[in-house]
């Protein structure tokens, strides 16, 4: 703040030092001048809500302080822990999945399409669901697995597989199944295109010199591949983790939570503890606990990641 | 030889079921979109439509008025990619070309990225109480906000990505020629950047055109709700019409698709903060 103000003194230097030295805190001082507003504006509108929050978290409706009840009261909701383990039991599906799944067409796809034209059509296919809004793709889900009108009973009714409608939606297993699936769906892609190009960056001579040296595909992978492809583990599971934690939309559209609490998790959680429930105090306590327990988690994730910081 | 054969074959099989995996539950929405109410209800489901008809889009878009809820949809985001890529300017302009601190620089950056694992849900509640209180609630502007800060982590590693590639040297000359820090932006930097910036621009869009969870909160009418919520309420109501439900499914997926298609060498390159640069 005091040192993009106008009236900092002008350095008093000999004359051709001073040329040098006052276009340099010139330069700084613009800098400041154009970072300060913006991060300031930035930093205000995140903080508060935080400080904001953290009130609403001690208060009751009425605006009295109330200590801690809330948080005992949501610490003490066993629904909490259904949505925290929701959360967990999803992620456990959804993220080794992907990642396997992506791994293993980035290894097929890089050893054996060798035609460019391919290999460019599989990237285009490969980024359509990731732009695609998760609503359309929980519509496209309910259009699968819907009762009545879902396509996979037709199909499974129609090849033979099944003789009755399998209530996909309504089975607690079945329809974690079916969300994580979605996830699945939109994201394998991701993981494949990290991991894809991340392949393109292994030296071709390291690999030929193993081949020569007679080292099958498995050994290849495991000593030569997997050694560039390490630090993008970190990297998908940073980013996979970030958006697998606050999964809402495609859940919402596709089974609300349901049946009974069984695919609710944490975020359909909270909302529907402040906007269903109304209870805002508790709700509030929840978001603290949650934006704590997250930069906790964020802390010991980040510190591994693989991103230039110049 | 035998290996190859195998190999190729494998691939042939992977990627052909991948291919389907992908393919059919889109073609599932489409054609469902194009079916006539009467064919929904026919006594058996038809995998192909017998009489194709775009009636779902007219329902949707005109008769429901969903056409005013993709005007808000294109409203906020356009202001959300404006008002993003000027404070991502704003940030990365002095950090990549200004002599700031080191230590500066990185935090800005390792707190940029911090905001990206911000769970939403728990920035909702608190925003919902401010946005009331402003009385900005069912306002486009609320929206506009919180995308704004929400998509900033991106617009920053991106464009501070692009900044580094363009030599410092080119606005050097340009200053050392008389102009101005300002002139030597617009007419030097600025357009070198432009694809980049464009890139950035196709992201924000794109991720601000998905975003849900606070256009389901912070809204309430045709004011300013936004697409998806549409969606969202086609989806949940008591009784369920296929057609137009698909058909609001294939017109919320159109425009990214469309976007991708000119930003498609960024899209990895931003969801990765530019870890992965396509070359």
């Amino acid at each position: 703040m005091i040192r993009s103000s106008p009236n900092l003194p002008a350095p008093h230097a000999p004359q051709a030092e001073r040329a040098g030295r006052r276009r340099l805190s010139r330069d700084e001082r613009l800098a400041y001048l154009l970072l300060l507003p913006a991060l300031g504006a930035v930093f205000v509108i995140v903080t508060i809500p935080f400080v904001l929050v953290l009130i609403q978290s001690v208060s009751a409706d009425d605006g009295t302080l109330i200590g801690l009840r809330n948080y005992t009261r949501a610490l003490g909701n066993p629904l909490l822990y259904d949505a925290i383990r929701a959360t967990g039991v999803y992620s456990v599906i959804v993220l080794p999945i992907e990642i396997l799944l992506g791994l293993s067409f980035a290894l097929l796809v890089h050893r054996t399409v060798r035609w460019p034209g391919v290999r460019a059509a599989i990237y285009v296919l490969a980024i359509l669901p990731l732009v695609v809004p998760p609503v359309a793709i929980g519509v496209v889900a309910r259009l699968v697995y819907a009762p009545s009108y879902g396509v996979l009973n037709v199909i499974l009714e129609r090849v033979g597989l099944t003789h009755h409608e399998v209530n996909w939606l309504g089975d607690p297993t079945l329809a974690m199944l079916a969300v994580a699936s979605v996830d699945i769906w939109q994201w394998t892609p991701f993981v494949y295109l990290v991991l894809f190009s991340g392949l393109q960056t292994v030296p071709r001579e390291s690999v030929e010199a193993a081949q020569i040296d007679g080292a099958d595909w498995w050994a290849q992978f495991r000593f030569i591949d997997l050694f560039y492809l390490r630090p993008l583990f970190l990297l998908i599971i940073f980013f996979r983790l970030a958006d697998v934690l606050r999964v809402f939309d495609h859940v919402f559209i596709l089974t609300g939570g349901g049946p009974g609490t069984t695919t609710q998790l944490l975020s359909l959680y909270i909302y529907r503890v402040e906007f269903k429930f109304f209870d805002s105090g508790q709700a509030a306590a929840l978001a603290v606990l949650v934006l704590v327990s997250f930069s906790i988690l964020y802390r010991l994730i980040s510190r591994a990641l693989p991103l230039e910081r110049t | 030889m035998r290996q190859t054969f195998l190999r190729t074959a494998l691939a042939t099989v992977a990627l052909g079921m991948a291919g389907v995996l992908y393919g059919f539950p889109l073609y599932w929405l489409f054609v469902t979109s194009l079916k006539s109410k009467a064919e929904l209800f026919a006594s058996s489901v038809h995998l192909i439509p017998h009489n194709p008809t775009f009636a779902a889009y007219t329902s949707v878009l005109i008769e429901r008025g969903f056409w005013v809820l993709l005007k808000n949809s294109v409203i906020v985001c356009f202001s959300t990619v404006v008002v993003t890529l000027a404070l991502g300017l704003l940030i990365t302009y002095p950090i990549t070309r200004l002599p700031v601190p080191p230590r500066l620089r990185v935090n800005i950056l390792i707190w940029a990225l911090s905001l990206r694992f911000l769970p939403p849900i728990a920035v909702v509640i608190p925003y919902f109480a401010i946005v009331r209180t402003l009385q900005l609630y069912d306002q486009p502007i609320a929206l506009i906000g919180i995308y704004s800060l929400f998509n900033l982590p991106f617009a920053i590693w991106m464009l501070k990505g692009f900044l580094d590639e363009i030599p410092i040297e080119l606005e050097d000359a340009a200053l050392v020629d008389g102009a101005s820090r300002w002139i030597a932006f617009r007419r030097v930097l600025l357009p070198l950047a432009a694809p980049g910036v464009m890139a950035a621009g196709i992201i924000v869009f794109t991720f601000a055109w998905s975003e849900f969870l606070f256009a389901l909160i912070l809204t309430a009418t045709p004011n300013s709700q936004t697409f998806p919520v549409g969606v969202q309420g086609l989806v949940t109501q008591f009784e369920i019409i296929w057609n137009d439900m698909a058909a609001s499914g294939v017109i919320a997926m159109a425009l990214p698709l469309v976007l991708m298609v000119i930003g498609r060498r960024y899209i990895v390159a931003g969801l990765t903060f530019g870890v992965i640069r396509e070359k």
